[in-house]
């Protein structure tokens, strides 16, 4: 694999992971990954279904013993202080999980109160005005929210929370294209601001879209990773055909190739 | 702490906009409040009658006139047992046990029931109680309002979020169990409410504490039980469905299974059955009415021997009435040998079937109200045995009369005319042998003693369950 030198102007490590190997249930999730995400920079990881994207997140949460290998945030081993490290990370699940039952602004006091962020008003707005949800359904119950509209709440809550590492598990999924471009717009936003950004999506366009660095997972492997340059992103028919060609094979060696 | 209180505050919060919790608290206060009233005014019209009746009864009594103190020995007197309490929450076994009893010489009668005042309470459609309503329909409500409370952040996928948060399993428990518990605190309101008016005829401030505590205890069980079917089950409806079972097990398979495997267990002979083993016994001691009955022969021959005459006309004491004192006597102590098996027949049966208490909380708590409220078996026994006290008391008093006050002549000719039949009179001052009588709710010690078991039943289950959850909270996992 080549480095390629990072567009964004931070180069502090966040968040990386050396060999990590995982099992559920006895059988091999992940073998031997190893990844890194700096700040200001967004990382996805790319998978289908299966290729260990979502064991990933949860290892780097600590909710999985690692069998081997380890995970540091900020240069500090997860498994020595989880809820250090679960201080520094933003979690945005799937299905952009808030309660039905209160409204967004509820939903963000609520959250931020258990975090230990407890904010004003005025700051809830603004970050729910940065994300561009409608001041008119901000009193809505959430049970009446699309999935986008639901998807901003969840990154207004992560710009509150204010961690330097943000883990996004599918976030564009079941999104229509408008809210899938605005909501890649408030990732880079975000990366712009120094967050460590590290998504896991089976969404090729929108990875090379939005990442700096693509790693392409595969059976619990990390076969093939992309980065982009100062100038250029990364080339998603190249991403596309890598992506492919791990569907027919049980372990693809992919040359890393510029765009 | 801070989070703790912050995801009970959320839950009510959740619970306030949910229709269905408030759907359900609204039946149960609504449901609580008409048995709570219904049975108030039930207990205290009761509580008035049997005090009238018992008050009447003995001015009958004492208004008899000069007659033959045997007559007296037979015209009896009514013994009424008033409410207690704290039976306008839980009036226990009082409507299954009778109130009223005949006392009269000769025999130890059972324990009558009250006409009943509508044709629908024969139908048993006045059964629902306060008691009831606590035992049987808030366990429902509790697990209707906290089926949902872990297993509904699960199916939302709020789980990893939350733990990723740093919110651990064991504080997210702990603020679903404070609100749970804060509710069960609720519920309680309308039972110290409805035992306060109780304060105006007898109750006590520790027993309605004792009750609520007991009640409080066995509510926090279903709210613990509650909580960690929702840890262990991941969807709701399967959660719903297993507490639902759980709770037909606790509160109507279970205690019908104790009763019917007691029965079977330690029987106990049917009323006809020991009557009839009873009255054979009772032939052997022979005819009080008749002197000169073969059984009283020894009597007969002592008490000459001890005045020194040849002949019973010669006693200074008038023989039959002597004999009735004696027969009374050897009579009252085979009757009360049989009562004493019975009673403790009944309590090892009550005893089997509490023990069952250990499987469900439910058995449990109705044991312990009852023995709190002192409308328990035990307290039924000793209304039996006081009013034995009494039956013997007076006929024996009356009996005394017999021997000391009426000439043996005047006695075995009383029925020659009518100048012999006044001679066998004695003075109506002689009837003032009864002893007041209101029944009393034994002492708070007493009746906490009897609940002991009950309440150390529900008390394991409070640990073990608490324990089970503690160990379970820490476990929860994405």
């Amino acid at each position: 694999m080549v480095g390629y030198q990072l567009h964004s102007g931070f180069n502090t490590m966040q968040l990386q992971a050396q060999s990590l190997c995982v099992a559920r249930s006895g059988k091999d999730v992940l073998s031997g990954v190893s990844f890194s995400v700096n700040a200001g920079e967004v990382y996805a990881l790319l998978g289908g279904n299966g290729a260990g994207k979502s064991t990933t997140l949860l290892s780097v949460l600590g909710f999985l013993p690692i069998a081997s290998g380890r995970i540091r945030i900020s240069n500090k081993e997860v498994s020595c202080d989880i809820a250090a490290a679960r201080q520094a990370i933003s979690y945005l699940p799937e299905s952009a999980s808030l309660y039905e039952h209160l409204n967004a602004n509820e939903n963000l006091d609520y959250f931020l109160q258990l975090a230990g962020n407890a904010t004003c008003q005025q700051a809830m707005s603004a970050a729910l005005d940065q994300v561009s949800l409608a001041p008119e359904v901000r009193l809505k119950k959430l049970r009446t929210y699309s999935k986008g509209m639901r998807q901003k709440v969840a990154i207004a809550l992560a710009i509150l929370r204010d961690t330097d590492i943000l883990l996004l598990d599918e976030p564009t999924s079941g999104l229509d294209p408008s809210a899938i471009d605005e909501f890649h717009h408030t990732v880079r936003e975000l990366a712009n601001k120094g967050k460590a950004i590290l998504m896991v999506t089976h969404d090729v366009y929108g990875a090379c879209q939005v990442a700096d660095k693509i790693g392409l997972l595969h059976g619990g492997t990390l076969v093939g990773e992309f980065s982009a340059t100062d100038n250029e992103r990364i080339n998603t028919e190249t991403v596309h055909r890598a992506f492919s060609a791990t569907a027919h094979t049980s372990k693809t060696t992919l040359a890393t190739q510029g765009p | 702490m801070k989070n703790i209180l912050l995801i009970a505050v959320d839950e009510w919060r959740y619970w306030l906009r949910s229709h269905v919790a408030l759907s359900a608290m609204f039946i149960f206060f609504s449901l609580i409040l008409i048995t709570s009233i219904l049975t108030t005014f039930r207990m205290d019209a009761e509580n008035h009658l049997r005090t009238q009746q018992q008050d009447e009864a003995e001015e009958a009594f004492l208004a008899q006139p000069d007659r033959h103190p045997h007559r007296m020995v037979h015209y009896g007197h009514y013994l009424f047992r008033a409410p207690t309490p704290l039976a306008a929450f839980d009036p226990g076994l009082d409507p299954v046990t009778g109130q009223s009893i005949f006392l009269e010489g000769h025999r130890q009668n059972t324990v009558m029931f009250a006409e009943s005042a509508a044709s629908a309470e024969m139908g048993g459609l006045s059964w629902l109680n306060p008691a009831m309503v606590y035992q049987l329909f808030a366990p429902i409500v509790i697990i209707l309002l906290g089926h949902g409370s872990i297993a509904r952040e699960r199916e939302a996928a709020l789980i990893v979020p939350l733990l990723a948060m740093g919110i651990s399993g064991r504080t997210l428990v702990a603020g679903k169990f404070l609100a749970l518990l804060s509710f069960t605190l609720c519920l309680l309101i309308p039972l110290i409410g409805s035992c306060a008016v109780a304060l105006s005829t007898g109750a006590t401030t520790p027993a309605i504490l004792s009750l609520a505590g007991v009640y409080g205890t066995y509510l926090t069980i279903w709210a613990l039980l509650t909580l960690l079917a929702s840890t262990l089950i991941k969807k709701r409806s399967n959660v719903l469905a297993t507490m639902t079972a759980f709770w037909l097990g606790c509160s109507l398979v279970l205690p019908s299974a104790a009763v019917n495997i007691a029965t079977d267990v330690k029987p106990i002979a049917s009323k006809i059955e020991s009557d009839m083993i009873l009255h054979a016994d009772l032939r052997k001691l022979g005819d009080g009415h008749n002197a000169n009955d073969e059984a009283f022969k020894q009597l007969k021959s002592d008490l000459l021997k001890k005045y020194n005459v040849t002949r019973v006309e010669d006693l200074p004491v008038n023989f039959r009435g002597v004999v009735a004192l004696e027969s009374e006597q050897k009579l009252t102590t085979v009757l009360n040998r049989y009562a004493a098996s019975r009673i403790l027949a009944e309590a090892q049966q009550e005893d089997t079937i509490r023990g069952y208490g250990w499987l469900t909380p439910t058995l449990a708590i109705t044991f312990a109200s009852r023995s709190i409220a002192g409308t328990d078996l035990a307290h039924y026994h000793r209304f039996q045995a006081e009013a034995e006290t009494i039956r013997f008391a007076f006929v024996q008093k009356l009996n005394r009369a017999h021997a000391a006050k009426l000439s043996y002549e005047d006695d075995i000719s009383r029925n020659k005319n009518e100048a012999s039949s006044r001679r066998a009179r004695v003075d109506a001052s002689n009837w003032q042998v009864l002893d007041e009588f209101q029944f009393q709710t034994a002492d708070l010690s007493a009746r906490l003693a009897n609940a002991f078991s009950s309440i150390a039943s529900l008390l394991a289950w409070l640990i073990l369950s608490l324990a089970a959850l503690f160990w379970r909270a820490a476990r929860i996992k994405p």
